[in-house]
């Protein structure tokens, strides 16, 4: 038997009536005020944290996030910050948000692009590219005289236009065996100009319609993806929470692969969202604020 | 008989009066013998691109007597959505079409719709964008049709479809498509006639024929166009009559409404 430790008991109780406050201020539904209490109910030993739109929004760090990754580096709990950005390397998105003054190694980053590149060495596919010029070095392995037998799609802003799609629909329909790939399936986000601006999502729905093709998803959501993340990390998914601003992408891809999925009200988040049938296990304000709850300080 | 009281004909354009620039035969005369029984008659076509003048001018040039408003396409359909809505578009339409729009451009504030055709040097990523943001604070997305792709002198090409599941996927909301087949449409070409006193002549089986008998009109679907053998099994139920040409439709209507 567990001894009731007098600590314990304060130590919930004052962690329930947190959660109650922030419930009666800021969430009207009363069914996400049950998972409130609930998602805490097990251990979290991990994090996966999604980064526009919760660390950073555009170029400018999110009020509270870099206190928060502080804080979180500083309770020891693992985590990884996975994201979809295939518009720029590691390399360079680890330095823009250390100049924000988060303090990250390139080992807390999962990024799809070295995972595509990953599956196409394993498969040796030859890749028709519609990525950003910022990236292609990445696929420079993959150059070849022989005509293409996949196409890799990613966030490639202006380079997604008529005639960029329309190749590779026609590269697409003369393939013997056609593949699609797609950096996650991120329907928008906030650019560094504070717009929402299109994600490879909508332009990957396009070729899929046109070709009658299913694009084979690299990165969040697909459950391969977050588990892949999850085993760096050595935990597994029920004793684990994902951090996102997108309800469906971030929140709903982590719960459908058994993980907790918080959403927090900044980045692309809308009031919305909150009647969405996917309902997050928590929902907070910011990051820090999750955090805060997470590590119960 | 099923078209006693037979007020109304709706007929395709393209595949059905003419192909390219060459009459299916004896349309000309046909046309002439189905005005004399004084049903309504509406041409509804199809296009992303024509307007509605263009189109007159070929029929008029391959020998049809028709007038100007007796001409009906997903276009002015679209034109019609916009005015019956007082809505404020966003045109992603091919310039060429612009003059179906005329009036409806000059607003003062933000566009609260978009109308998607097929509009190759609209669709990039700085427009598309503009669409989108608009779309997400609640604009009405109208796309003039779905098609995924079409034939084009160098090859296959994009249709409108592809962007109008884009801009659906990316705002979440389904786009109201104007042409055929949708009702909406085929209840604009009959202008308060009852559908099922009214017949509708095509050689799409989907677009045409399912499309109006889904209205209960009654569908002649003609074997001239892009009508390949067994389309008319293709449908449930089937096109009222299956005929090998347009004249061979009109011959058969009179039967009918006589007998």
């Amino acid at each position: 038997m567990r001894s009731v430790n007098l600590n314990s008991v304060l130590q919930r109780l004052d962690r329930l009536s947190r959660v109650l406050i922030f419930n009666l201020s800021s969430c009207p539904l009363q069914s996400s005020k049950m998972a409130k209490v609930e998602w805490q109910s097990k251990p979290v030993k991990g994090l996966l944290i999604d980064i526009s739109g919760v660390l950073k929004s555009g170029s400018e760090p999110i009020a509270g996030s870099v206190e928060g990754l502080r804080l979180l580096y500083e309770s020891g709990l693992p985590f990884r910050i996975v994201t979809n950005e295939s518009q720029c390397t590691v390399t360079v998105l680890l330095r823009m948000l250390q100049r924000m003054g988060f303090n990250l190694k390139a080992d807390d980053i999962f990024s799809p692009i070295p995972a595509v590149v990953e599956l196409l060495r394993k498969e040796q596919l030859r890749p028709y590219l519609i990525v950003h010029p910022d990236v292609e070095k990445e696929f420079d392995e993959f150059k070849s005289e022989e005509e293409p037998n996949c196409v890799v799609l990613a966030d490639a802003q202006e380079h997604f236009n008529y005639d960029s799609l329309n190749k590779v629909f026609r590269l697409l329909i003369e393939m013997e065996k056609p593949q699609i790939f797609s950096l996650g399936t991120g329907k928008y986000y906030e650019g560094d100009d504070g717009l929402l601006h299109l994600d490879v999502g909508p332009f990957t729905k396009a070729v899929e319609y046109a070709t009658g093709l299913k694009a084979k998803i690299v990165g969040k959501p697909s459950s391969e993806f977050f588990l892949s993340a999850l085993n760096d990390l050595g935990i597994k998914p029920e004793e684990a929470v994902m951090i996102g601003d997108d309800v469906v992408s971030d929140v709903g891809g982590a719960q459908d692969c058994g993980m907790r999925g918080i959403l927090v009200r900044t980045g692309k988040y809308r009031t919305k969202d909150e009647q969405h049938t996917v309902k997050p296990d928590a929902i907070f304000n910011n990051f820090n604020d999750a955090i805060h709850a997470i590590l119960n300080i | 008989m099923a078209l006693k009281g037979l007020r109304s004909v709706l007929i395709d354009l393209s595949g059905t009066l003419h192909i390219d620039n060459e009459i299916t035969p004896g349309a000309v005369d046909a046309l002439k013998r189905l005005r004399e029984t004084n049903v309504i008659i509406k041409f509804v076509t199809n296009t992303t691109k024509e307007s509605k003048r263009f189109l007159y001018e070929r029929l008029c040039k391959l020998g049809f007597d028709l007038k100007h408003d007796e001409i009906l396409t997903s276009l002015l359909a679209a034109r019609q959505v916009l005015q019956s809505e007082s809505l404020r578009p966003m045109l992603l339409v091919d310039s060429a079409a612009l003059e179906d729009f005329e009036g409806l451009t000059n607003f003062e504030g933000e566009p609260d719709s978009v109308v998607v055709g097929l509009a190759p040097e609209h669709f990039n990523y700085d427009k598309l964008n503009q669409a989108f943001r608009l779309l997400l604070e609640g604009a009405k997305l109208i796309a003039i049709h779905e098609g995924r792709y079409y034939k084009r002198a160098d090859g296959l090409a994009l249709g409108p479809g592809p962007f109008v599941k884009a801009l659906e996927y990316a705002a979440g909301g389904p786009a109201t498509v104007v042409g055929k087949p949708s009702a909406e449409f085929f209840h604009i070409g009959l202008s308060g006639v009852h559908p099922a006193s009214a017949v509708m002549i095509g050689d799409d089986v989907n677009d045409d024929i399912n499309g109006a008998q889904n209205i209960g009109m009654h569908g002649y679907l003609v074997q001239t166009g892009k009508y390949r053998p067994g389309d008319e099994d293709k449908i449930s139920p089937k096109p009222f009559k299956t005929v090998p040409n347009f004249a061979a439709a009109v011959e058969d209507i009179i039967k009918q409404m006589n007998s």
